[in-house]
C-alpha cells in the first residue's frame, strides 16, 4: 500500500509529474495539431500573419483533391503496406535468433560480431545508393517493392539485433538454467520461455522497423520508378518546383499517418506491456 | 557430457547468427566495399563521358584544404554532440514521465509515436512553414503572446538556424529513444524497488541505484544509435535551409549529398561520406567500450 | 564502379543476387512491357509537363499515338527529384528512358543526351527564339529544345505600389531602389526573394547574374575562365546589398522561390522577380490575396539596359535509346503550334514558339505573355556549364555573405571568383 503510493509519489513529485506531462502533450501535439489546421485551411488563409483561422476558410478541400487523385495515394499505402511489413517481419525473424545468439549463446567473438552488424549502418546512404542501384538494376529489379523491402531489410535487420541484444543480455541467467534442468533444449528456451518475456522490446524493434521503411524516401527516389512508388514519393509530389500546395501535402501527410497510428492503436497493449506487468512479476 | 552442451549451444548459436549475417552480407557487402574503393578514385560525369582512374588518397588530401568540409565538420561536430545529449536526456525524461502511473494512459503511448511517425518529407515542409520568418504560426504566435515584437527570422542567422534544425530533429528522434527507454524502465523488476523502499531509499537515491544501473545497456544502445543517426542528418537540411545561409548549416552528410549529386564528384563524395563513417565508427566504439555493461563472466 | 561492374564482380560480392533474384517478380515487368514504346522521364503538374502528364491537348495526344504506332508512358516524378533519379541513371550507365525533362543540366549529361535538335524541320527551328537554344548547345551542338518561355520579369503589387506614390513599375535600378524603398512600411517590403538556396536556376547566385548582366557583365570570358571580378559584378551585387534594407530579411532564410511568392500573394512585399507561371498563382483566389492586383512588366534597366535568366524547361533524347527518330517525332509534336496553345492556355505555362506567343487568343488569356516577349529581346543568359551546380553554390554562398553584411560586396566578389576559377581549372 504504501510502496505504491511512493511509486506515486508525494504531492511534490506528483506536480512535477503532472507538469511534465503537459509539457509533452504541448511539445509532442502542438505542431501536429498545426499540421492538421493546415491539412484543412485554404493556402490564402496560411500564409496570412497571423493565419486566418477564421471558420469561413476552413475546408476539406485539400483532402478531396488528395483523394481525388488516390490512384497515387493508394497504391503508395498499399506498396508502402508490403515494403514494410515485408521488411519488419523478416528483420524479425531474422533478428531476434542472431540477437539472441549474440547475447546469450557462446558465439565466438559475438561483441565483434556484433559491431561490425552495427558498422553496415555507419556509412552515409547516400554513399550507397549508386552501387546499389547498380546492382539492383542489373537484376532487373529496380522498381520493385520486394527489392526495396529487401533493402531496408539490409538497414532495420542490424538495428533490431541490437535492440533486442540489449534486452536480452538484461535476462537473469537462472532463467535459462532453470529451463535446461527442466530439459528444454536451446530452441524450446528460445521460443518458449525468451521470446514471450520479450515482447516489449520486440515490439518497440518491430515499431521501429515498421516506421523507418514506412517513411524513408531517399533510396525509394533512387529504387523505384512508378509502379513500386511508397507513400513518402506521393507525399512529396505537393512540393514542386515553383509552388509547394502545403495544404493538400499536410491532408496527404495526415491520410499516410493513419495506417501507423492505426497500427500504433492495435498495438499499444504490446507496447505497454511491460515485463513487470508481464509473466515475470517480481 | 557438459562439452557437448557447450558445443551444441555454439552451433545453434552459430546457426542463429547466419541467416543475419548472410543477408546483410549479401546486400550490403558490395555497395560498402565499392564506396571505400570510389574514395580512391577521381570519378567525373560531368562534361565528358564518364571517367575513372585511380587518386589514391587525393580526395582525403583535398578535404583537408576544403574550407567547406571544415566548416561542415564543425557544425557536424555540434549538431551531433548537442543531439545526444538532449535525445538522451529528454528521451530519458519522457520515459520516467510516461512510466509514472499517471503517464500510462495509451493516449500518451500514441502521443508519443506520432512525431517519429510522421512521414520526414512532410514533417520537414511542416516546420519550414512553421518557421517562416514572414507567416509562420510561431513568429504568430509569440508575437499575440508579446513574447516577440517583430517577427524573427528563426532560419537567417548561422547559429539560429542550426539550432532550429537542432531543435526540428530532437523533436523527431526523442519519440523512438523515449519508445526505447520505456521498454527498458518497465524491465527494471518492482522488486528491486521494494527492496529499496525497505532499505529507506528515497525515489531520488532509487533512480540512481536501482534505475539507471538496470537502465545501462539501453541508455548505451540508445546513445551509441543516436550517434549513428544524428550523423546521417540529411532531410531536414535539404528542405529548411539547402545548408544556408552561406553554408551555416551544412552538415556532412548534406555535404556528400551535394558534392555526390549535385556536383557529381562522386570519388570526393565518396570520400566525405567515408569521413563519416570512420567518424561514427569511432565514436560507436568508444560509447560501447564505455558504457556498456560489463557483463560477468558467468552471464553466458 | 561503373565500368568495372560486370557479372563477374556481381557474383563475387555474393550478392543480393540471391536474395532477390528468389523474390517472385510482380510489379517488377513495367519496364519491360513498356520498351516497345516511348519512355519519358517529366515533372509533374502544376510544373511544366507534356500532354498526357498534364492535362491539355489530350485527344491530339491519343492521336499522335495512334498515328505512330507509338505508346508513350510517363515516369512523372516532383520537380525537386528529378536531378537526382536522373545522376543516379545515368552515372550507372542504366537510364531507362528515350525522351527527359531538363533543366539548365544539358552541358552536365551531354554524354548521355543525342543532338538530335540539329535536325529540327527549319520551320519549327524558325519559329523558335534563336537564343532559346543557348542552354541546351554544347560544343555547337544542340542536344535539347525548350518548350516553355520562361524568362524572370518583375512580378509587382499594383496597388501597393500607387499607395507608394508612384504610377508605373520602375525602369530603372535607381527607380527601383526608390520604389522599392517607399514601399516598405506598416509590416510591409518593398522586395522579396528567395536568396536561401545558393544553387541552380532560381537559386541565389543566379538572380544576381540577372543584375550582372543588367550591369553589362558576363560571368565567363572568352577563353571560358570566370570574368566576373569587374565593376560589373561589384556593381551587381552592390544593387541587391543596397536593395536589402527594404527587402523581406527573411529572404535569405527562404530555400525555394515558394516560400518568397507566398509573401507577394498575401500582399506583403511589393515586387519581385518571378517566372511567368506566376501570373496564375497571383490570380487564384484560393491561394492568393492580391487577385486583380498582380501585374508584370519587364525587369528594371541597370546601367546596360534590362536583362534576365532562362528558365530553360526542355526537352532531350537520351543517347542510348532505341527510338531516336520517334523520339524526336514526339518532342516535335510537343512543339506543335496547336499543342503550344493549348499548354498555355490550359496550363499556363507560356509557349516557346513566337508565332504562338504573337497569337491575340493568347495574349488575351495570358497577359504577361507580352511582357514576357518584351523581356526576351534583351540579354538572358543564364551561363549554364557542366559544373553549374558547383559554380552557382560557390558564388551563391559568396552573395548570402555580401546580403548579410558579413562581406563588402567587391570582397565576396573577389572570393566567388578566385573559388570558380578553382572549379573551373580542377575541371580541366
Amino acid at each position: 500500500m504504501s510502496f505504491a503510493r511512493l511509486r506515486e509519489g508525494g504531492p511534490l513529485r506528483k506536480t512535477v509529474i503532472l507538469v511534465g506531462l503537459a509539457l509533452f502533450t504541448f511539445w509532442s501535439a502542438a505542431p501536429v495539431l498545426w499540421l492538421i489546421i493546415s491539412s484543412l485551411l485554404e493556402q490564402k488563409a496560411l500564409i496570412a500573419q497571423p493565419p486566418d483561422l477564421s471558420p469561413q476558410n476552413f475546408t476539406l478541400e485539400n483532402f478531396s483533391t488528395v483523394l481525388a487523385a488516390a490512384a497515387a495515394l493508394g497504391r503508395g499505402i498499399a506498396n508502402s503496406l508490403i515494403v514494410s511489413l515485408f521488411s519488419t517481419a523478416l528483420a524479425l525473424v531474422l533478428g531476434a535468433p542472431a540477437a539472441y545468439a549474440l547475447a546469450r549463446l557462446p558465439v565466438p567473438r559475438a561483441n565483434g560480431i556484433a559491431f561490425l552488424i552495427l558498422a553496415t549502418q555507419m556509412l552515409p546512404g547516400i554513399a550507397i545508393a549508386i552501387p546499389l542501384f547498380i546492382v539492383i538494376s542489373k537484376l532487373g529489379l529496380i522498381d520493385n517493392v520486394l527489392s526495396l523491402g529487401v533493402v531496408y531489410l539490409s538497414f532495420n535487420l542490424p538495428i533490431v539485433i541490437w535492440i533486442l541484444r540489449g534486452f536480452f543480455l538484461g535476462i537473469p541467467s537462472g532463467i535459462e538454467k532453470a529451463a535446461a534442468v527442466d530439459g528444454a533444449g536451446i530452441f524450446a528456451t528460445f521460443w518458449y520461455i525468451v521470446l514471450p518475456i520479450s515482447l516489449p522490446p520486440l515490439s518497440a524493434a518491430a515499431v521501429f522497423a515498421f516506421v523507418e521503411a514506412w517513411n524513408e524516401f531517399f533510396f525509394a527516389l533512387i529504387l523505384t520508378r512508378q509502379q513500386a512508388q511508397t507513400v513518402p514519393l506521393v507525399i512529396a509530389q505537393f512540393a514542386g518546383q515553383y509552388q509547394t500546395v502545403f495544404g493538400q501535402m499536410m491532408a496527404a501527410a495526415v491520410i499516410s499517418v493513419a495506417p501507423v497510428i492505426l497500427l500504433a492503436v492495435l498495438f499499444r497493449n504490446q507496447i505497454i506491456r511491460g515485463f513487470a506487468d508481464g509473466m515475470m512479476k517480481g | 557430457m557438459i562439452s557437448t552442451f557447450e558445443q551444441r549451444r555454439r552451433r545453434t548459436g552459430l546457426f542463429f547468427v547466419a541467416p543475419a549475417l548472410i543477408v546483410l552480407a549479401a546486400i550490403l557487402f558490395y555497395p560498402i566495399v565499392d564506396s571505400i574503393l570510389l574514395a580512391l578514385q577521381r570519378v567525373q560525369l560531368a562534361g565528358g563521358a564518364v571517367t575513372q582512374e585511380w587518386a589514391g588518397f587525393g580526395n582525403f588530401e583535398r578535404l583537408f584544404t576544403d574550407a567547406v568540409f571544415w566548416k561542415a565538420a564543425r557544425n557536424t561536430a555540434y549538431f551531433s554532440v548537442m543531439e545526444v545529449v538532449l535525445v538522451t536526456l529528454l528521451s530519458l525524461g519522457v520515459a520516467l514521465l510516461l512510466n509514472h502511473p499517471f503517464g500510462r494512459s495509451g493516449f500518451f503511448r500514441i502521443l508519443l509515436i506520432v512525431p517519429w511517425a510522421l512521414a520526414p518529407v512532410a514533417n520537414a515542409v511542416l516546420w519550414k512553414w512553421i518557421l517562416n520568418a514572414n507567416y509562420g504560426v510561431l513568429n504568430g504566435m509569440l508575437k499575440s503572446l508579446g513574447v516577440i515584437g517583430n517577427n524573427q527570422v528563426w532560419l537567417g542567422t548561422p547559429l539560429s538556424a542550426l539550432n532550429f534544425l537542432l531543435i526540428v530533429d530532437v523533436w523527431k528522434s526523442v519519440p523512438f529513444v523515449a519508445l526505447l527507454m520505456l521498454a527498458g524502465l518497465q524491465r527494471v523488476p518492482q522488486s528491486l524497488y521494494r527492496a529499496a523502499y525497505m532499505d529507506g531509499a528515497g525515489p531520488w537515491r532509487s533512480f540512481l541505484h536501482v534505475t539507471l544501473p538496470t537502465m545501462r545497456g539501453v541508455i548505451a544502445i540508445a546513445i551509441v544509435l543516436q550517434t549513428i543517426w544524428s550523423l546521417r542528418v540529411f532531410d531536414l537540411v535539404f528542405v529548411l535551409t539547402r545548408g544556408g545561409p552561406a553554408d551555416a548549416t551544412v552538415l556532412l552528410n548534406f555535404l556528400a549529398y551535394r558534392v555526390t549529386f549535385n556536383f557529381l564528384d562522386l570519388g570526393y563524395g565518396a570520400a566525405i561520406a567515408n569521413v563519416i563513417f570512420a567518424l561514427t565508427f569511432l565514436l560507436a566504439a568508444a560509447y560501447v567500450w564505455l558504457l556498456w555493461p560489463r557483463e560477468p563472466k558467468g552471464a553466458r | 564502379m561503373i565500368h568495372s561492374f560486370n557479372r563477374r564482380t556481381l557474383l563475387k560480392a555474393g550478392a543480393a543476387a540471391g536474395a532477390a533474384m528468389a523474390l517472385p517478380d510482380f510489379l517488377g515487368s513495367t519496364a519491360r512491357a513498356q520498351a516497345a514504346g516511348l519512355n519519358v522521364f517529366s515533372p509533374l503538374p502544376p510544373d511544366p509537363a507534356p500532354p498526357g502528364a498534364a492535362k491539355f491537348s489530350e485527344e491530339a495526344f491519343a492521336k499522335w499515338q495512334a498515328d505512330n504506332g507509338a505508346t508513350v508512358a510517363y515516369e512523372t516524378l516532383a520537380w525537386p527529384q528529378l536531378h537526382d533519379r536522373m545522376a543516379t541513371a545515368f552515372a550507372s550507365g542504366a537510364a531507362p528512358w528515350d525522351i527527359t525533362y531538363n533543366c539548365g543540366w544539358v552541358p552536365e549529361f551531354e554524354s548521355f543526351l543525342s543532338p538530335y535538335a540539329d535536325t529540327l524541320p527549319k520551320a519549327l527551328v524558325d519559329d523558335l527564339p534563336a537564343s532559346s537554344f543557348a542552354t541546351t548547345t554544347v560544343g555547337g551542338k544542340r542536344y535539347g529544345t525548350v518548350f516553355t518561355l520562361s524568362l524572370l520579369t518583375l512580378f509587382y503589387n499594383k496597388e501597393l505600389l500607387e499607395q507608394a506614390g508612384f504610377k508605373e513599375a520602375p525602369k530603372t535600378w535607381d527607380e527601383m531602389k526608390a520604389c522599392a524603398k517607399e514601399m516598405t512600411r506598416d509590416g510591409r517590403f518593398g522586395f522579396v526573394l528567395n536568396y536561401g538556396d545558393p544553387a541552380g536556376i532560381g537559386g541565389t547566385a543566379s538572380y544576381w547574374m540577372v543584375f550582372l548582366q543588367q550591369a553589362g557583365g558576363k560571368l565567363y570570358g572568352e577563353d571560358g575562365l570566370p570574368s566576373f571580378k569587374s565593376d560589373e559584378g561589384v556593381a551587381a551585387l552592390q544593387m541587391m546589398v543596397d536593395l536589402m534594407p527594404s527587402t523581406d530579411p527573411g529572404s535569405i532564410s527562404y530555400a525555394g522561390i515558394n516560400d518568397a511568392t507566398n509573401v507577394l500573394l498575401a500582399g506583403r512585399a511589393g515586387m519581385m522577380m518571378n517566372w511567368p507561371f506566376m501570373w496564375n498563382a497571383a490570380n487564384d483566389p484560393k491561394q492568393s490575396q492580391i487577385v486583380g492586383k498582380m501585374t508584370s512588366a519587364v525587369l528594371p534597366a541597370g546601367p546596360k539596359g534590362s536583362a534576365s535568366i532562362d528558365g530553360t524547361d526542355a526537352w532531350t533524347i537520351v543517347k542510348s535509346s532505341k527510338n531516336q527518330d520517334k523520339a524526336q517525332k514526339l518532342i516535335e509534336f510537343y512543339l506543335d503550334a496547336e499543342v503550344q496553345k493549348r499548354q498555355v492556355l490550359d496550363t499556363g505555362w507560356l509557349p516557346i514558339r513566337l508565332s504562338v506567343l504573337g497569337d491575340p487568343e493568347v495574349q488575351a488569356k495570358a497577359p504577361n505573355a507580352a511582357v514576357v516577349l518584351e523581356q526576351a529581346k534583351h540579354p538572358y543568359d543564364s551561363f549554364v556549364t557542366a559544373d553549374y551546380n558547383q559554380v552557382t553554390v560557390a558564388i551563391g554562398t559568396e552573395v548570402q555573405q555580401a546580403l548579410q553584411g558579413s562581406k563588402t560586396a567587391a570582397q565576396a566578389i573577389a572570393d566567388a571568383h578566385e573559388a570558380v576559377t578553382a572549379i573551373v581549372k580542377r575541371r580541366g
